[in-house]
């Protein structure tokens, strides 16, 4: 649920007195007339006030704990689980992590303890986060437990997997249905950076470099596996689509 | 409203017809030129003063709504070849080109043909309606002539509707998406014109609705499928 207008406009009083609307939206990159637009509405989107919050220099997590709908995320708040450290890891980077692993005269080190020095992995969250995310924390009964706590139907929940899309409130109910800490799903929907969430600098590479090489090879052959299954849908959509324009249009 | 109904019909088919004559002598999508021009002849023949000036040209025998039947069934063999083509399965095509559509096109232009010279159609009238009230058999003849006249059509958009369905409910583009809805509709309105016979006369608006929407909606989900390409080749 968004933030009620008028809790936003006394938190924007408090946290920035001397500041006008320009300004406000000119550093945060927020177009005047979307916030105008959400004030008339009486709902201000979340990713707005954490937009606001990031260009004061203040802690978007605290801020956000600050509205009544959201108090939950105030205090201390569990730490990801390694599962979910792995799943806000990249394919690619998760792809690159296995020839690392591998022997040296296939591009790697071997995996004989030296740390990777590779790239850096990239930050979250990554094109099919949410997805991943969910499959994460799953134990294969958390879509209905989700389903029945918020009346979202399970086809308009997976359509959001799909689309790499899930609101804040959503992926606050998803975690603390599947008792995990409350900021994963915030994380993977990009509301907020790790960082910003709390979780500590470097989590997902140590998550990543304490799975085993079986662990880490099977984890990326999934996520390929998925990789190509989207890919090839896309490439049929786009054939039937040029099918259609070459006898049709 | 009627005339409203038919003129602006005739301009939106004229239009595209005319812009498509550019792509039309590249050579590209010829058929989709040919539908476009087909059915801008078919509104302008069904309209009574283009009619009557044609007729009278061919000898005031209502020739003239004979050849409108032709072009009606040339339009949609193209469209609907297209059609399937374009939005069906593997197969989709033989269900104009294979058997049962060739039979279904003979037998129509069979009893089109027929039921014509079966009737004194001296004296030219849109539409025929004034062929019907000469006699009781004229006018169960002009209905036999009507229906096996739309029974080509119905036959071709009912035999792609569950293609078009498909396409209006798949994750293609929106632009796709609404155009195959758009064909849906106009498959929609022209099986229920096959019910015109039994339209009460007071009601007699609605045979007019029920053709126009026809034609208005497959013209316009085609055109929207060409804008689409068109923006999509621009970026």
């Amino acid at each position: 649920m968004p933030i009620p207008a008028k809790a936003f406009q006394a938190w924007l009083q408090g946290a920035a007195p001397a500041v006008s609307t320009a300004d406000i939206c000119r550093i945060s990159g927020i177009k005047r007339t979307t916030l105008a637009q959400q004030l008339v509405r009486g709902k201000v989107a979340e990713t707005t006030l954490v937009s606001i919050s990031r260009a004061l220099h203040r802690s978007p997590l605290k801020d956000l704990s600050s509205f009544e709908n959201y108090a939950e995320l105030a205090g201390k708040l569990q730490p990801p689980t390694p599962a979910e450290l792995v799943s806000q890891i990249a394919t690619m980077d998760l792809l690159r992590a296995v020839i690392d692993r591998s022997a040296p005269e296939r591009g790697g080190r071997g995996g004989n303890g030296i740390p990777p020095a590779g790239p850096a992995l990239g930050p979250a969250p990554h094109a099919t986060a949410v997805r991943n995310w969910v499959d994460a924390i799953d134990d294969g009964e958390l879509r209905h437990r989700v389903s029945a706590v918020t009346g979202v139907a399970p086809q308009n929940y997976s359509a959001q997997l799909t689309a790499n899309r899930m609101s804040p409130e959503l992926a606050i109910a998803t975690a603390r249905a599947a008792g995990v800490g409350l900021t994963g799903g915030l994380v993977a929907t990009g509301l907020m950076t790790e960082a910003e969430a709390g979780w500590p600098p470097g989590a997902k590479q140590s998550a990543l470099d304490a799975l085993s090489d079986g662990e880490l090879t099977a984890l990326a052959g999934e996520r390929l596996q998925a990789l190509g299954k989207a890919l090839r849908r896309q490439e049929q959509e786009q054939a039937q689509t040029n099918r259609i324009w070459e006898n049709l249009g | 409203m009627i005339g409203i109904l038919q003129w602006t019909t005739l301009a939106v088919c004229g239009a595209v017809a005319i812009a498509r004559i550019p792509s039309a002598l590249r050579g590209q999508n010829r058929s989709v030129f040919f539908v476009y021009a087909l059915m801008t002849l078919v509104i302008l023949l069904s309209i009574e003063a283009p009619y009557m000036a044609v007729d009278r040209a061919l000898g005031g025998t209502n020739l003239a709504n004979l050849v409108l039947r032709f072009l009606i069934f040339a339009a949609i063999f193209l469209l609907g070849l297209g059609i399937a083509r374009g939005f069906g399965a593997e197969d989709a095509p033989r269900r104009i080109t294979g058997p049962i559509g060739m039979v279904m096109l003979g037998t129509a232009s069979l009893v089109v043909v027929v039921v014509f010279l079966m009737m004194d159609t001296a004296g030219s009238s849109t539409g025929l309606v004034g062929l019907a009230t000469k006699d009781a058999h004229h006018a169960a003849l002009v209905e036999y002539y009507g229906a096996a006249g739309r029974l080509y059509p119905a036959y071709v958009m009912l035999a792609l509707l569950p293609a078009m369905l498909r396409t209006a409910a798949s994750r293609l583009p929106g632009l796709l998406r609404l155009s195959a809805g758009l064909m849906v509709v106009g498959t929609v309105a022209i099986t229920l014109s096959l019910l015109s016979p039994v339209i009460p006369p007071s009601l007699g608006i609605l045979r007019f609705i029920f053709n126009y929407t026809a034609v208005l909606c497959l013209i316009l989900g085609l055109a929207l499928i060409w804008l689409g390409k068109a923006r999509a080749s621009r970026t």
